[in-house]
């Protein structure tokens, strides 16, 4: 139920168009519903993650 | 085919692995469509897999093997899956790479098959009490690129 992929963005382009990477670390939470760009703490990770997930 | 992993890159490599404690299953779906560094990914990983008596690969086809990738939600390759394995039973914690893991990303999977073969993902209580009450799918894209 939870997944959690690396993408390389020049391989999978498409994919990378989509959600016009640019910056690098970019983690796009649910198929764009929130983007972290760049590392960041667990608890701002989390944080993220819980708004992305109100909308469900 | 030359060697993509040196005499001394492979020493390191299996005395870090020495740090694992459960099998993990490295799964590769690669294609014959459309892949450019579907081959040399399946080398790595080939040159990678015996450096640990707790790490297997297995390869399959998207196209041959059509049924296993659309039951692991795969529809591109290279694609690594990283699997925890308890003798012939499989389990997907959800972990995986989308492309050849070259220059940085190499040490990001060296990191994720100690993570899954640690069976613990090391995060706070709060995140992990979070994470347990979900009902919904969560997924997590991390964008890098080539170094």
């Amino acid at each position: 139920m939870i997944r959690a992929e690396g993408v390389e963005a020049m391989e999978f382009s498409e994919l990378a168009n989509r959600y016009q990477i640019s910056g690098v670390p970019d983690t796009i939470i649910n198929d764009g519903a929130a983007r972290v760009v760049g590392a960041v703490p667990e608890i701002n990770l989390l944080e993220e993650v819980k708004q992305a997930m109100q909308g469900r | 085919m030359e060697k993509l992993l040196n005499d001394d890159i492979l020493g390191q490599i299996r005395d870090v692995f020495q740090k694992m404690q459960h099998p993990v299953e490295l799964v590769l779906f690669v294609s014959q469509d459309n892949c450019d560094y579907c081959a040399e990914t399946h080398q790595l990983l080939g040159e990678l897999a015996p450096l640990s008596d707790l790490l297997t690969l297995k390869v399959y086809d998207i196209q041959t093997d059509a049924d296993l990738a659309a039951k692991f939600g795969v529809s591109d390759a290279p694609a690594i899956l990283i699997m925890a394995r308890e003798g012939e039973q499989l389990t997907d914690l959800g972990v995986r790479y989308l492309g050849i893991p070259s220059g940085h990303e190499f040490s990001t999977l060296i990191q994720d098959i100690l993570l899954v073969s640690g069976r613990d993902s090391g995060l706070a209580p709060e995140t992990r009490a979070y994470l347990k009450s979900l009902t919904s799918p969560l997924l997590l894209q991390v964008f890098v690129t080539p170094t």
